[in-house]
């Protein structure tokens, strides 16, 4: 018996293809982002200064840090918990398991998807100069894009649900909104409480982001020694920042893990 | 109590069923036996409303439930939970919520007649497979159904669970229901069903 061993292949045309154009799209990005080595190499004396001054850190605001820090985190919190109610009529309607017409699913989807496509920061931008600056600001911005985001990832753990239970009910005679209570929310409520604590913790961070453009919180303050030139107080505020990412992320998995999800 | 007749579906240009007939009276256990893909799991579906045939009428006095092979409970809820889910038909949606105490005593009641009126407030996940599926029929008879269309109600049930199901199942049509439940061993069939419909690929006999 003989064994034909297949010949060696060569990368066919459209590998080619792909690969030179990957590689334009690189040049004309690092055109266009006026990537240069050489400039941060010019400018390192900038970055030693920065970091002289910045040393050591000014531990006299610590108190004021964490005082600031507690209100992003409370922005995050309430972000996130105020988009729960939106969140979840907007995924029950843009599942298919709970929602059979096409032009209700769609017409959920797209409003998720514009919230998901406008970033927080937008939302921040916009909400800031109709509630004046602060941590509400924040609030309402952070509401606004994870209603999007989180709707969606609960719309899809929804998707994923063991269709038999939902069959079983509907023979019962049972309707769209009683099946989406009785078979579908039960069967996902472990993932939806997952994907929630997730939510929470990436917007926590963002909550960073907002203050930075005048929601608020450590982000404000963060913002404010930068103008005001004293690093020394921004890295007391970082090192706040860092204990703060770092609890949020650990409480979250760990939370996380004990639900299974 | 279930008629169904002349039932002809196809899936994209395939023909599974081409005027199938089934009468089951009031009192009646059938069985329906035939190969993988004759199309015994589609005619159910059918009669219960969850696929929509291309021609042929079914007609159902009163209500019919669904068993099925992989039970289609939900796992985290209670045994009760799941029984008074068969009631959700005849609840308005306000009630629904939390389902109102004449439904979950209906439903201990349901759950007394298969035996398991002890395992009420267990999650079904922990239940054994053969007590899954007689919480499945409980449901049924939460629903009131006068018609208990079963699709391998035990083909995933070791012999001893699979015995508990089919002499429940009996006994219910005993009691006035109409029963056709899928069967893949022909012995369970002779053994309980009083009548045996053969289903062979695309032709109903
Ligand atoms: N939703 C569907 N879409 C496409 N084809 C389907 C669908 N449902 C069933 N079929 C096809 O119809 C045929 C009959 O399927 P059906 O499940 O009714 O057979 P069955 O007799 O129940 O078989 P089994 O003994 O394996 O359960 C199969 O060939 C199957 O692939
Ligand atoms: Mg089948």
């Amino acid at each position: 018996m003989t064994i034909t061993v297949p010949r060696r292949r060569w990368p066919s045309a459209t590998a080619w293809v792909v690969t030179a154009v990957v590689v334009v799209v690189h040049v004309l990005a690092w055109q266009a982002t006026e990537f240069s080595p050489a400039a941060l190499v010019a400018g390192w004396e900038g970055m030693a200064d920065f970091l002289s001054e910045s040393l050591p850190p000014d531990l006299s605001v610590l108190g004021k840090s964490l005082e600031a820090a507690v209100i992003t985190l409370y922005i995050g919190l309430l972000g996130t918990t105020f988009s729960i109610p939106f969140a979840l009529v907007l995924a029950l309607l843009a599942s298919r398991a709970t929602t059979s017409a096409v032009w209700g699913r769609q017409a959920a989807r797209a409003v998720l998807s514009f919230l998901r496509s406008v970033p927080d920061v937008v939302f921040a931008l916009i909400f800031v100069t109709a509630v004046g600056l602060g941590p509400f600001a924040g609030v309402l911005a952070l509401v606004f894009h994870n209603t999007g985001v989180m709707g969606k990832l609960w719309a899809e753990a929804m998707d994923e649900s063991d269709r038999g239970p939902r069959e079983a009910l509907r023979v019962a005679g049972a309707s769209g909104p009683q099946i989406a209570l009785h078979a579908v929310l039960p069967t996902v409520l472990p993932s939806l409480a997952g994907l929630l604590l997730y939510r929470l913790d990436v917007n926590v961070r963002s909550s960073l982001v907002l203050g930075l453009v005048g929601a608020g919180g450590i982000g404000f303050l963060i913002n404010q020694s930068i103008k005001l030139f004293r690093f020394d107080e921004m890295v007391t505020h970082i090192l706040v920042v860092l204990v703060l990412v770092v609890v949020v992320d650990q409480a979250s998995a760990f939370v996380r893990k004990r639900l299974g999800a | 109590m279930l008629a169904v007749s002349g039932l002809r579906k196809s899936f994209g240009g395939r023909t599974v069923l081409d005027g199938f007939d089934l009468r089951v009276e009031a009192g009646e256990f059938v069985a329906l036996l035939g190969p993988n893909g004759s199309g015994k799991s589609t005619a159910l579906r059918c009669a219960a409303g969850l696929e929509t045939p291309d021609g042929g009428s079914v007609e159902v006095r009163g209500s019919a439930a669904m068993v099925f092979q992989k039970i289609h409970l939900v796992g985290r809820r209670t045994a009760l939970d799941n029984v008074c889910s068969g009631a959700l038909g005849r609840l308005p949606l306000h009630r629904s919520l939390f389902y109102p105490q004449d439904v979950r005593e209906e439903a201990v009641r349901c759950l007394d007649r298969v035996g398991l009126a002890d395992r009420a407030l267990e999650r079904c996940a922990r239940l054994s497979g053969g007590q899954q599926q007689r919480v499945a029929i409980a449901r049924a008879l939460c629903q009131r159904a006068n018609v208990i269309l079963a699709d391998e109600p035990v083909s995933a049930l070791d012999p001893q669970a699979a015995v508990q199901v089919m002499e429940l199942l009996v006994d219910l049509a005993a009691e006035g229901m109409a029963v056709v439940a899928v069967l893949h061993q022909p012995e369970l069939a002779q053994r309980y069903a009083h009548r045996i419909v053969e289903m062979r690929t695309a032709v109903a006999v």
